[in-house]
């Protein structure tokens, strides 16, 4: 499976990659805000998308409805990481179409979890 | 200090040590700090505004700061850095995120600032306010029966 990391802190990005490491996961790319990765997704293939929320240039959000409006991407299952529980900010996430999001802190069992929902969620 | 406001400090502490980095801390009795310096050498601050203001401190020493980077991050490093600075900032940044979720459940709305960290050893450290500083040390194992100690100091009103 290969994932890509959006997140503007690479402290973060290692962090999920860590994670990630812990459930098997090693094939990682990584973009630094949502304009980098969809640079990123126009040149390469991923099996899920795991994002920030706050982010400079493209937020999560923003690069989530250009993920899910876009025919070529839009099966890919995108999961949304936040660091609080806002829940107007999940309900705009789950209106423009994430198919899961976790709250930090969370253990690679919940990250599996998540995974394993979203991928569901898209019929994969 | 009413409990109210110690108690999601602890339990924020507790949280993500065990959710983000698989370990068991054991927090020691609390106790009113009253040296102005920093009790670790590598120190996290994090400011809350809202429906109340305060100030945290997240403080390791070397050793324990080493250990934190490569359990949370999966790489070593033999001296502090940039990136375990970047990683004390970023779990300092996670504690009070939780800390704030504690909050949220009693009624309390809080926001957080930009995390900032200090590395030195007693690096005076004042934190402006009349209220008392709770100091909170939470010990945890490294490996090898070795005990490392993070202190999560506020001020809290």
């Amino acid at each position: 499976m290969k994932v890509l990391v959006v997140d503007d802190f690479a402290t973060m990005r290692k962090i999920i990659k860590n994670v990630l490491k812990q459930i098997n996961i090693e094939n990682v790319l990584e973009a630094e805000n949502g304009k980098h990765a969809l640079t990123v997704l126009g040149g390469d293939t991923v099996d899920l998308i795991i994002s920030d929320w706050i982010m400079p240039e493209m937020t999560g959000i923003e690069f989530l409805k250009a993920c899910k409006n876009d025919d070529n991407i839009k099966k890919i299952p995108f999961i949304m990481v936040t660091a609080e529980a806002q829940k107007d900010n999940i309900m705009e996430a789950i209106k423009s179409g994430v198919d899961n999001y976790i709250v930090k802190p969370f253990t690679p069992e919940k990250l599996r979890e998540a995974i394993d929902k979203a991928k569901a969620k898209v019929g994969k | 200090m009413d409990v109210k406001y110690i108690n999601p400090f602890i339990m924020a502490a507790q949280s993500v040590f065990r959710t983000m980095l698989g370990i068991e801390v054991t927090l020691s009795k609390p106790v009113i700090k009253t040296n102005r310096t920093t009790s670790g050498e590598v120190t996290g601050i994090m400011g809350l505004v809202g429906d109340r203001k305060g100030t945290i401190t997240i403080s390791f020493q070397d050793k324990g700061a080493l250990f934190i980077y490569k359990t949370l991050i999966g790489d070593e490093s033999s001296a502090i850095n940039s990136d375990v600075v970047d990683a004390i900032g970023e779990l300092t940044n996670i504690i009070s995120g939780q800390a704030r979720k504690e909050f949220e459940k009693a009624g309390i709305n809080l926001k957080a600032a930009i995390p900032m960290v200090i590395v030195g050893k007693e690096i005076e450290l004042n934190f402006i306010t009349t209220l008392p500083i709770v100091q909170l040390p939470f010990n945890f194992s490294v490996g090898n029966g070795t005990q490392e100690v993070m202190f999560l100091d506020f001020s809290f009103e």
